[in-house]
């Protein structure tokens, strides 16, 4: 039966964050559309818990080529899904899998697309779902409406709250059945580097402190770090300095990078360009510390400081970790 | 090895936020003459091909859909060091969606001549749909990587850096492959030097049509958009930012109160 | 008569222009704060060709012509205007006069590495005595077998300090007045030829101003540049083409001002609203706006002249008198609106300022300008 499809993933019998924001988009179109929800996994474990979130059926295709992502593969698997699911809105998180694989899904379904959303919503008496998403690097906000289902739809990630669960857990799974040969797999992972992060993940801090170009060159970010770990936060950076080189290409914020709503964001030494500024839109207070007055970031910060970096460090790690008493 | 770059021509997304105008009616960014650009990271893709090409020869050809504007783009990939380059430009694919447009770049690339690698940006500096790459590669029926910072060749194989939330990983495949290409340290793009934009601008850059192409005009366009803009605003962004006075001890002092006081540690 | 530019030099002047935005313009701050040569950003711009615009592509230039030259000095100096005079002097104050009046050894030997950026020229007219009454030099240029010898000093040289060719203008008998100067070409280093001074400026502070010492200074017969006694008239054609490229410089100083005094109206607010709605500031947006673009005009038909081959003595003046007087009040008034903040070093407008006020001096100050133009009308 026609419905909302959500690609989802299951971590020890959990289903994972991503998963659960998609869930809230799903609910909010169930609800409006009168359709039921149903989620497609790639792989075994045990889903039960996603019944708790309203979720009426779960089809899985547990195949042993699933076991390490592989576009080609897991592209096939999830058409064959989302061609048994027969859904009219299908879901995907807006991460490196879903950068793969949603438009070439749409393209396979002849479905329509829509990415890198923001809000979900039904249009009044003609029971029209409407798609949010920041365009022109979110200067505008964009309102997407489908022409033609189905329609695939990828989420900005960390944008839609988790779901609460919803109504008893039952429902039913469905296996999906699929011949997959790897000769299919036209291209092969050979090593993944996890780039080291210590203490806390950047998506999910209370307090970011980014550095840019204007910190001059890698030794500029051990005050930040120095800063991040008094306020129990994380360090970011934007393009401009992981682009040559200074940090990991992980640590980026900002549309191509990470998005953060920290509680606090300090960014030190970064102009502001729209492109950063994207990725830090739900972050609570945004302090600048800049050289440079007119720097368009003390167009979107709360608190700005003008004045050179290495002067106003040093007194703010020390206050804050006056406060923090560590 | 034979490289195809597509490229997009966009409306400088650089340009100050307080010059940046919407028309309600069209749903796009009003152009008030404001300069056009190769959007950024398609310009990190053709330094990714300029550089491949260096190490181990081959040809770069660059392709664009869209404006009769857009043979300037093209002039400037020439510029940078592209062999060829090509327009396709026609009223009736005005308003195709990604599917259209990938439909017509895909029977351009194969004009031009089927390339061992086709490289897009990652997504457009506009509207970041992060759509026609990989639709693309559907329409060509090759397989594809995104997100890619950069790219190797080795005994006719490509290995490729892709870049994921924890860190990266190395890809390898055999050609023909679609690439969507993020900016990295490696792939700054180089500016065209003088002497190399006044040699350009002499050649000649053809532009073909959908006839040319032999592209059904009916399944392109505005009409078969499988969704719409039904909407496009301004969202209102009245955040005063406070500029701290004072020494910077004085300076630190008034943040820490505003920031506790905003219960933001 | 079509205004537009065309669409290789619009490709040419997006490429200078983001060249500009990216490496020049971050770094006008600090090459203003420390006097600082900024050595980096020349090498880049001689390996794009920005270094011998309008020489041609056989002697080591880029092969475009003076309308993008005056392109490219106009960015450049909208980022920052000591990079400005640098490249300027590069291009028409030496480079040029090279082309037009050396032989095919001196093209080959000192041309093509100054037009490719890997050298750069100095233009050795000024002296204490000597500002802008050019005809009157002392440095002498003395017969001795097959070498001239050089006596005497050169002051508010702009490249001097980092220079590796400078020509030179002396008199061969200063009983000849100006038909007795000669041009040299010297390279740094040669015995006798010294920097004695570098000086503190108000502006274009990234740029070395110098006093340069000659003493007993013997350079080879074959460096003279045309014949003896031709140097006042090369001084003066050179001259010629330098005000356009100064002309351009102060358009693209003066922009500058007027965009940045745009986005500060929009964005400060006063009485409740930006004061780019009260009138005062409106009128002196329009009519900031209206000069700007007027001597920006006036530089192009001067560059255009010159590319057709037409005499452009006249046009020249008026294009740096216009330009250089609309810089220094364009910048004045661009203070103005910022308020107290145009006071604030923090701030570029009051570095604007300082840069506009030497393009009303050099290459010829403004009354000289005044002198060739009525020249021009009165016959």
């Amino acid at each position: 039966m026609p419905g909302i499809f959500v690609l989802g993933t299951i971590e020890n019998g959990i289903p994972s964050r991503s998963t659960l924001e998609l869930l809230t988009g799903a609910q909010r179109l169930a609800a409006g559309l009168h359709e039921d929800v149903c989620v497609g996994l790639l792989g075994p474990g045990d889903a039960s818990s996603l019944y708790g979130y309203g979720v009426e059926v779960i089809y899985r295709v547990a195949h042993p080529l699933l076991k390490e992502y592989q576009a080609d593969i897991y592209l096939m698997a999830l058409e064959r899904i989302a061609q048994t699911a027969g859904a009219r809105v299908l879901l995907l998180s807006g991460d490196s899998l879903g950068r793969d694989l949603a438009a070439r899904l749409a393209f396979r379904l002849k479905a329509g697309i829509v990415t890198d959303v923001i809000e979900i919503d039904i249009e009044g008496s003609e029971k029209m779902p409407r798609f949010t998403r920041p365009a022109y690097g979110g200067k505008a906000a964009a309102v997407i409406v489908p022409k033609h289902f189905p329609v695939v739809v990828t989420l900005k990630p960390r944008t839609l709250d988790p779901a609460a669960p919803a109504g008893k857990p039952k429902g039913k799974e469905v296996p999906v059945e699929i011949s997959l040969d790897p000769a299919q797999a036209r291209t092969r992972m050979v090593e993944r580097v996890q780039e080291e992060t210590t203490g806390v993940k950047l998506e999910d801090a209370r307090a970011v402190v980014s550095g840019g170009r204007g910190l001059g060159g890698p030794e500029g970010f051990t005050p930040l770090v120095e800063l991040a770990r008094v306020l129990k936060g994380a360090v970011g950076a934007s393009r401009a300095a992981t682009d040559a080189g200074w940090v990991p290409s992980s640590m980026q914020v900002g549309q191509t990078g990470k998005t953060v709503s920290p509680d606090l964001y300090i960014a030190v030494g970064i102009s502001g360009a729209t492109q950063h500024v994207a990725g830090i839109s739900g972050a609570k207070t945004i302090v600048a510390i800049n050289a440079d007055p007119e720097a368009p970031i003390f167009k979107v910060a709360h608190l700005g400081i003008v004045g050179d970096y290495k002067a106003i460090l040093p007194p703010l790690i020390a206050k804050c970790r006056e406060l923090m008493g560590s | 090895m034979r490289i195809v770059v597509c490229v997009k021509q966009i409306i400088d997304p650089e340009l100050p936020a307080s010059q940046f105008r919407i028309d309600a009616e069209s749903r796009r960014q009003r152009p008030n003459g404001h300069p056009l650009v190769i959007s950024p990271y398609d310009e990190n893709a053709l330094e990714v091909a300029l550089t491949l090409k260096e190490k181990t020869g081959g040809t770069v050809a660059v392709v664009s859909a869209g404006e009769p504007s857009a043979i300037s783009a093209l002039r400037k990939g020439l510029a940078m060091g592209a062999d060829e380059a090509a327009l396709i430009s026609d009223p009736a694919l005005a308003g195709s969606d990604a599917f259209g447009l990938a439909v017509a770049l895909a029977r351009g690339i194969q004009k031009l001549g089927t390339p061992d690698l086709v490289l897009c940006g990652c997504e457009s500096g506009d509207w970041a749909d992060r759509t026609v790459g990989p639709i693309l590669a559907e329409a060509l029926n090759i397989p594809c990587v995104s997100f890619v910072a950069q790219v190797e060749a080795q005994d006719g194989r490509l290995r490729m850096r892709r870049v994921v939330e924890e860190g990266y990983e190395i890809w390898e495949g055999a050609p023909p492959l679609l690439l969507t290409i993020l900016s990295h340290e490696s792939n700054v793009p180089r500016y065209p030097k003088v002497r190399d934009i006044m040699t350009a601008s002499r050649r000649s850059i053809p532009t073909w049509s959908a006839a040319d192409l032999g592209v059904e005009a009916g399944g392109m366009g505005k009409a078969a958009m499988r969704t719409e803009v039904q909407q496009l605003t301004l969202p209102s962004r009245e955040s005063r930012c406070e500029l701290l006075d004072g020494e910077p001890a004085q300076q630190v002092a008034t943040l820490i109160t505003k920031l506790r006081e905003r219960k933001a540690i | 008569m079509d205004l537009g530019l065309s669409p290789r030099q619009e490709i040419f002047r997006d490429m200078v222009r983001d060249f500009a935005e990216t490496e020049v313009a971050p770094r006008a701050a600090a090459v203003d704060a420390e006097a600082r040569f900024p050595a980096q950003t020349i090498r880049m711009m001689g390996a794009l060709g920005l270094m011998g615009v309008a020489i041609p592509e056989e002697y080591g230039g880029a092969g475009a012509d003076t309308i993008c030259y005056v392109i490219a000095m106009e960015e450049i100096s909208r980022a920052c205007a000591s990079t400005g005079v640098i490249m300027s002097i590069n291009n028409s104050m030496v480079c040029d006069l090279i082309y037009k009046f050396g032989d095919a050894e001196q093209k080959r030997r000192f041309l093509i590495p100054l037009a490719r950026g890997e050298k750069l020229g100095c233009f050795c007219l000024s002296e204490p005595d000597a500002g802008s009454d050019a005809g009157n030099l002392r440095v002498t240029a003395l017969a001795e077998g097959d070498h001239f010898v050089l006596n005497g000093a050169k002051n508010f040289i702009t490249n001097g300090r980092e220079a590796d060719i400078a020509i030179v203008f002396a008199t061969v008998d200063r009983q000849l007045k100006h038909k007795g100067i000669s041009a040299l070409l010297v390279e740094k280093g040669t015995p006798g030829f010294q920097v004695l001074k570098e000086e503190s400026k108000l502006g274009i502070r990234g740029s070395s101003t110098c006093q340069l010492l000659f003493e007993h200074c013997r350079v080879p017969r074959e460096n003279l540049l045309g014949g003896i006694g031709e140097g006042f008239r090369i001084a003066m054609v050179s001259l010629d083409g330098g005000r356009i490229g100064i002309a351009a410089q102060a358009v693209g100083i003066a922009r500058a001002a007027l965009e940045a005094s745009l986005e500060y109206a929009r964005g400060r607010v006063q009485f409740g609203r930006p004061i780019a709605s009260f009138q005062a500031i409106q009128f002196l947006l329009a009519d900031m706006a209206t000069r700007v673009d007027a001597a920006r005009l006036l530089t192009y038909r001067a560059a255009s002249l010159r590319d057709c081959g037409a005499p452009y003595t006249a046009e020249g003046s008026m294009a740096k008198l216009s330009a250089s007087e609309v810089a220094m009040w364009v910048t004045t008034k661009a203070i103005q609106i910022y308020g107290g903040y145009g006071y604030i070093t923090d701030y570029p407008v009051q570095r604007h300022f300082r840069d506009a006020k030497v393009t009303e001096i050099y290459e010829g100050t403004s009354e000289i300008q005044r002198l060739v133009i009525a020249e021009h009308l009165l016959g």
